[in-house]
């Protein structure tokens, strides 16, 4: 019980890394649906410096500095271009797929470094992600950049006409979110799995996006969110921890994906959606074009 | 967006409107400037780029057993592609092919394994009677299983891009329990792949090509009807182009959204139907079945490339059908490392989805005359106006 507490605190923290820097660009007016793509991306590039240095630092560096690049990328379509978020999500998301796919290939297998050090036994980036969500609350709530960090989000024609620069905010919200990304790729590929393989990744930035719808875009409901997910994925590889011989094992690997749903319907009742119209940052998803 | 640059100044804007040939031209030079990218690597590996090249065209378009396979393939990627075509035209995204292919070729299986299919390839079954049937429970299941997203979208403006990439992760799972440790698709001999489908069962060949092939094509003509000419069409562009705007043209959100994802769940279904059940040498569904799930991303990318043109998507979808078989067989007679098919395809397609992109836009670049120097001289007044 206790090893599958330990275990999926691990999953979580790939899960809220993700979705807190998915949160971040959100709050901005920024929706990345290619969240999966930048994982594969970083996540990828990281494992193969790891493995080729054998230094986790060079990994590690790298894999954020992909995740930087891939979310200002889609921060150029997306600000300066004005052209649908969607669309180059997508983009990024296949993006990530077919480069991942090719350049990932003759580096299949295991990463073989010596496993990555735990904090007595727990995993040490669940701890990364609580402080990164603390440091994301005081940053969004409590300080004056965060302030007009949402503000652009909400509504940036009234942010532009207070002095706020819509487009320079947005390029920092990409960018550190791109960075936080970033890192849960790289905590993915060499902490939590770590063995190359193609789409290594199966769905978890999709669940990490839906963390974020499911958060109210609050921080800390993210790592409430990260930490059921995680509990659930692992139930799903371990079902006889709890259920011994209910179903066959496939059909409880299906099972996170099916309560992800299912959640989100819950989520979608009146009551919540209430809520979620009140949090919701207005924006989202709206390109904003300056007028001059 | 403007820059200046010496004396040049170079504006990208946004096109009125991306006619068919921009469209069309952005395609052809995505197709070189890949060949060209991905020749350099091939000449990095010592093979001659244009040896390559002719190798995998002679394979794909001009060989005996090249041909049907590219046939065959960019039949399921076409199809792959209508399915994001439609409810794309709601402006709605249907990423969940793999999951629809799967629910139809299991609800196909099923009614094979309920009239006996899995004791023997000879089973005595009449096809007549059967085929159909499988055909109608494919497709309704995965009218079903695309319809799910398509209504909670609609109903409470849930994700669609999220939960069709659920539905897709939990149908792998479904699937690997069907055709694995015992499930009841397995096939007889094999572990982890399904049984093979009776002679009598297997969709009918006219000229050496299922039937389902000359399908796709009459389909693509009658979705472009249907998208362009019919009322329905029309809601359905309307509800796409703005969501409120059709509403108050009485357009019921729910039905619309189901509607689209319905019919491109079915399309997904039919590529499904085609290729495990259709294709000389399958018939069943194979050990690498998730494979077929990724492929069906290529369909994604046809219909994005085709800028969600139903007929256009036929030579997009040839292209890929034809490289993805080409450059395998390729790889394993020029003795070139494993992956470089990958390669070909996936520079292709990142360059056609780029090229794309830039196709939106126009790039103008212009002499900036100097605005004539007002040419002030000690005591002299300002000339008003610029144009002297």
């Amino acid at each position: 019980m206790s090893n599958l507490l330990i275990i999926s605190l691990a999953a979580a923290a790939v899960f809220a890394i993700a979705a807190l820097g998915e949160l971040l660009e959100q709050r901005a007016g920024i929706l990345n649906v290619g969240l999966e793509g930048v994982m594969l991306l970083s996540g990828t590039f990281g494992f193969i410096v790891a493995k080729t240095s054998g230094s986790y630092l060079e990994g590690f560096l790298v894999a954020i500095l992909t995740g930087a690049a891939v979310g200002l990328l889609h921060g150029f379509f997306s600000i300066t271009l004005g052209s649908n978020q969607v669309v180059n999500g997508m983009a990024i998301w296949i993006l990530g797929f077919g480069l991942t796919t090719y350049i990932g290939y003759p580096y299949t297998g295991p990463l073989g470094l010596t496993p990555f050090p735990t904090m007595g036994g727990l995993p040490v980036f669940f701890f990364v992600a609580l402080v990164l969500a603390v440091a994301l609350w005081f940053l969004l709530y409590k300080t004056h950049l965060g302030l007009k960090l949402r503000s652009v989000g909400e509504d940036p024609s009234v942010a532009e006409a207070s002095g706020i620069s819509v487009t320079a905010m947005r390029y920092l919200a990409v960018l550190l979110a791109g960075m936080l990304v970033g890192l849960a790729g790289a905590v993915y590929s060499l902490v939590y799995n770590p063995v190359w393989s193609y789409n290594y990744l199966q769905g978890w930035g999709f669940i990490a996006l839906a963390l974020v719808f499911f958060s109210l875009w609050n921080p800390f409901f993210v790592i409430a969110g990260a930490v059921f997910f995680g509990v659930l994925w692992q139930l799903s590889l371990y079902p006889e921890l709890l259920f011994p011989n209910v179903f066959s094992r496939y059909i409880w690997r299906a099972m996170p994906f099916l309560i992800t749903i299912v959640v989100f319907v819950l989520l979608s009742t009146r009551w919540f959606r209430l809520r979620w119209g009140a949090t919701k940052p207005e924006a989202l998803g709206v390109a904003y074009q300056r007028e001059s | 967006m403007r820059a200046v640059i010496g004396g040049y100044a170079i504006r990208i804007e946004r096109r009125a409107d991306v006619r068919w040939w921009h469209t069309a031209l952005a395609s052809v030079l995505a197709i070189l400037v890949s060949l060209f990218l991905v020749g350099i690597a091939f000449v990095r590996v010592g093979a001659d780029p244009l040896e390559v090249y002719s190798e995998i065209i002679k394979y794909a378009f001009l060989s005996e057993f090249g041909l049907p396979q590219t046939i065959n393939r960019a039949t399921f990627v076409l199809l792959a592609a209508f399915s994001l075509i439609v409810p794309l035209r709601a402006g709605l995204w249907n990423i969940g092919m793999p999951g629809q292919i799967f629910a139809a070729t299991l609800a196909a299986f099923g009614v094979a394994y309920a009239f006996g299919a899995k004791t023997s390839v000879n089973a005595q079954i009449s096809g007549v009677l059967v085929i159909p049937l499988m055909l109608l429970a494919a497709l309704a299941a995965s009218a079903v299983y695309g319809a799910i997203p398509g209504f909670l979208r609609g109903r409470l403006q849930v994700n669609e891009i999220v939960t069709t990439m659920m539905l897709n992760w939990a149908m792998v799972w479904i699937v690997a329990h069907m055709i694995r440790e015992g499930g009841p698709f397995m096939g007889r001999t094999a572990e982890g792949e399904g049984f093979t489908l009776p002679t009598a069962l297997r969709v009918p060949q006219v000229f050496d090509l299922p039937v389902t092939v000359y399908a796709a094509v009459v389909l693509s003509v009658l979705l472009t009807v249907f998208l362009t000419k019919t009322t329905l069409g029309y809601r359905i562009r309307t509800f796409g182009e703005s969501p409120r705007a059709a509403e108050y043209a009485g357009i019921d959100a729910t039905r619309i959204s189901t509607l689209v994802f319905a019919i491109g769940g079915a399309f997904a279904g039919l590529a499904g139907f085609h290729y495990f059940l259709g294709v000389p040498g399958v018939y069943k569904i194979p050990k690498n079945y998730a494979d077929f799930g990724d492929f069906s991303f290529y369909g994604l990318i046809t219909g994005l490339i085709a800028r969600n043109n139903p007929i256009a998507a036929i030579p997009v979808a040839i292209l890929f059908g034809g490289v993805s078989g080409g450059a395998r067989f390729m790889q394993g007679k020029l003795r070139l490392a494993f992956g470089i098919d990958y390669a070909l395809l996936g520079v292709l397609m990142i360059m056609m989805v780029a090229f794309q992109a830039l196709a939106q836009f126009s790039l103008r670049i212009e002499r900036i005359v100097p605005a004539p120097a007002a040419q002030l001289e000690r005591g002299e007044s300002r000339v008003e106006s610029p144009h002297h």
